[in-house]
């Protein structure tokens, strides 16, 4: 019954390695962590699971972070969405749509530091 | 200046000559006909004459005719009278004698007798009948009967009608005498007026003959003059238009030396003297190879000039690429030039006209335009490249953070391995960066399979970011001659136009196909080597832009492109000696674009090229 109020934390990107560092940095800082490899999967698994908040890329073959978060938002619009990219400046109708955004160089801490604001809000 | 047509001057010309040739005709015809005139008006009048003198003619007839009728009855009497008196039949010879030349003469005179004469004849006749019957034979009867005949009352009556007939006869000789008289002066006044009328007209021709003459000499000399003034004036034109293209000739900012069919210079304008370092004057006469020596820039062998190519070929020739101009000082200009045959209007080649530039500034700014093109693609390149080495150095840096977390030792030396293959991630990154730009003098086997992959994974951020998916088909073992680092420049060109074509949820295609030599029946040889396909499914390219992709400076992609992007792949691919081309649809199933790049196996490289 504990596990369950451990927060569930969808991480979505296309780079597999990267993908799975972050999910045992995440559950290493005590969360729990679905991963997808790209944009519909993760909407799939947003849409079934109860997701507490999304880690998503932005660059992804297929569909970009920017679609990705706004069918998320449609389908949970409560759901915070941080979202992870490699570009400095993101266009302002995507930067829009997310609660957070932060370049992937930023580091660990403060991934994890920006993931604990937004569940505790 | 106003330069009249040829073709209007030349019927101009025409018709100064169609009138000379009439003039002349009617020169020649009038006279004749003037001629003829005089002659028919003196036959007209010598007929006239010699009716008359036929008349008269016929008058003589007559009188001869009466005279010898008169003589003949004279004769008749006198024989009668002899007899008369003598008795002796022998007086009477002439009397039988006169009958018959008399009867013949008067049906001679009764034939052309005028109708009065012919009543006069017809009297007589009568008369010498009477006299005959009644008084000749009655005489001779009783003179035969021995009896005498000298009844005056008889005699009488025979002589009066004796004086009757010649009274008759007499009156035609005399009519027909004064009808000879009459006809003698009409005679006379005719040959007079036959004379008065042959001055008169003989005048009057000679003087139109001469008005004439003067007439259409005047003509013949006004035309002259037209011909000789039209002449003169085409004389001024020849020379104006000479001077016109002269002029032409000597501001044309290009150099131009033409020359005799032999090779042998004929003029040079001042800048073809001023890029030669010739002057005119020296360089006259003197064989083209002398004044105009140019090289290959890259080989230094000598290039064929394209005075010789065009006796040779005997058309217009461009020139080879790369040529540099010797002047006379020694030192060298880029030149560009071409050759074009002169003709005659018969179509042979009677000199050569070369036209060159100096294209130094040119080749500078086109050095310069392809450093620039490089310096982009490589600026575009960059930032994919940031995005690639950023996901690998993300893990890394969570990895350290993971580390830092008092891990076992299991689990730190599995974070271990990842960022260990993480950084030889992006040491290959960079690696192939840096092989984008690593230039070679020669040209080296290229593969292309590994040269594609490399690009690809260069530009999978990129991709990413378009949203397009990738898929390629490479088989391993294509080589190629050529330089490695141009090659990537072209295909990271064409393929970043395909992806961003393709767009959000497109597709693109990378495709090696290798191809083996061929002989094709028409002997065109197509070389081995392979085909790089680079398919998107894109909207296409528009029709009205196709031509002009390959221009410099022309881009559809606004503040992001320089347009110099096909340009300058190929001029790379020219060199190369390979060929690209480009396939669009703008709709239906099979909508999008190939891209088509041939590179030969074993090119021979152009190497004065860019």
């Amino acid at each position: 019954m504990i596990e369950n109020k451990t927060p569930l934390i969808l991480c979505v990107d296309d780079e597999v390695v990267g993908l799975r560092v972050r999910k045992m940095l995440l559950e290493r800082a005590g969360y729990r962590v679905l991963t997808a490899e790209d944009g519909r999967s993760g909407i799939d698994l947003f849409a079934s699971q109860p997701i507490d908040a999304v880690v998503l890329d932005y660059a992804m073959p297929g569909m970009h972070g920017g679609e990705v978060a706004k069918r998320m938002r449609q389908a949970k619009p409560t759901v915070p969405i941080l979202l992870l990219s490699a570009y400095v400046g993101l266009p302002e109708e995507v930067s829009s749509l997310v609660d957070i955004y932060m370049t992937k160089g930023e580091g660990a801490p403060a991934l994890l530091q920006k993931l604990g604001n937004l569940l505790s809000m | 200046m106003f330069i009249e047509p040829i073709n209007q001057k030349e019927s101009r010309g025409r018709v100064e000559l169609k009138r000379f040739e009439q003039t002349l005709r009617q020169a020649m015809i009038l006279p004749i006909v003037a001629c003829l005139f005089l002659a028919a008006v003196l036959v007209w009048q010598i007929h006239g004459s010699n009716v008359t003198v036929d008349r008269v003619e016929q008058s003589d007839q007559r009188i001869t005719l009466a005279t010898l009728i008169e003589k003949l009855v004279i004769d008749e009497e006198t024989g009668l009278r002899g007899y008369q008196v003598t008795s002796d039949p022998r007086f009477l010879a002439p009397y039988h004698y006169a009958e018959a030349p008399m009867q013949q003469a008067i049906a001679r005179l009764q034939v052309i007798a005028t109708p009065e004469q012919k009543d006069a004849l017809a009297q007589f006749a009568t008369e010498h009948q009477l006299w005959h019957q009644t008084f000749a034979e009655s005489l001779i009867a009783t003179i035969g009967a021995g009896g005498h005949a000298d009844n005056d009352d008889v005699n009488l009556t025979g002589r009066a009608e004796m004086d009757q007939m010649r009274s008759l006869l007499n009156t035609i000789v005399s009519t027909s005498q004064q009808v000879r008289i009459d006809r003698a002066d009409q005679w006379h006044r005719q040959t007079r007026q036959i004379l008065a009328i042959f001055i008169v007209l003989a005048l009057s021709v000679g003087i139109f003959i001469s008005l004439f003459t003067r007439n259409r000499l005047e003509h013949i000399s006004a035309a002259f003059q037209t011909a000789l003034n039209l002449q003169r004036r085409r004389a001024e034109e020849l020379f104006q238009s000479e001077q016109h293209l002269r002029t032409t000739l000597t501001s044309i900012g290009d150099g131009v030396i033409s020359c005799h069919v032999d090779g042998r210079v004929e003029l040079m304008n001042p800048i073809a003297q001023e890029l030669t370092g010739w002057i005119e004057s020296e360089a006259r006469d003197r064989p083209l190879d002398e004044v105009f020596h140019i090289v290959n820039e890259a080989t230094r062998e000598p290039v064929e000039n394209p005075v010789s190519k065009v006796q040779r070929l005997n058309r217009i020739v461009g020139i080879a690429n790369h040529t540099v101009l010797i002047r006379k000082d020694g030192s060298e200009i880029a030149i560009d030039d071409s050759g074009s045959p002169i003709r005659n209007a018969a179509g042979e080649l009677t000199g050569i006209v070369m036209v060159f530039r100096d294209v130094t500034m040119e080749r500078r700014t086109r050095a310069a335009l392809l450093a620039n093109e490089k310096l982009a693609v490589a600026g575009r390149l960059a930032a994919t490249i940031a995005h690639e080495i950023h996901n690998p150095l993300d893990s890394v840096a969570n990895l350290l953070y993971l580390l830092q977390q008092d891990p076992t030792d299991e689990e730190s030396k599995h974070y271990l391995e990842i960022a260990q293959t993480e950084l030889t991630r992006v040491t290959h990154i960079s690696r192939a960066m840096l092989s984008l730009y690593r230039e070679s003098k020669a040209p080296v086997p290229v593969n292309l399979k590994d040269m594609l992959e490399d690009l690809l994974l260069l530009m999978e951020g990129r991709f990413n970011a378009l949203g397009v998916q990738v898929s390629s088909d490479l088989p391993p073992g294509v080589i190629v001659e050529g330089f490695p680092a141009e090659l990537r420049q072209v295909f990271t060109n064409i393929i970043t136009n395909a992806a961003e074509a393709a767009g959000q949820d497109g597709a693109v295609t990378v495709r090696v196909i290798p191809q083996k030599a061929v002989v094709k029946p028409s002997g065109d040889n197509t070389q081995a080597g392979a085909v790089v396909e680079i398919c998107d499914n894109g909207p296409g390219i528009a029709p009205e832009i196709r031509d002009r992709l390959f221009h410099p400076f022309f881009t559809t992609k606004g503040e992001r492109g320089t347009g110099l992007g096909l340009w300058v792949s190929q001029g790379i691919i020219r060199k190369h000696a390979g060929s690209i081309q480009l396939d669009s649809r703008n709709e239906g199933p099979d909508r999008g674009t190939i891209a088509s790049v041939f590179l030969a196996s074993k090119p021979v490289i152009d190497l004065g090229g860019d």
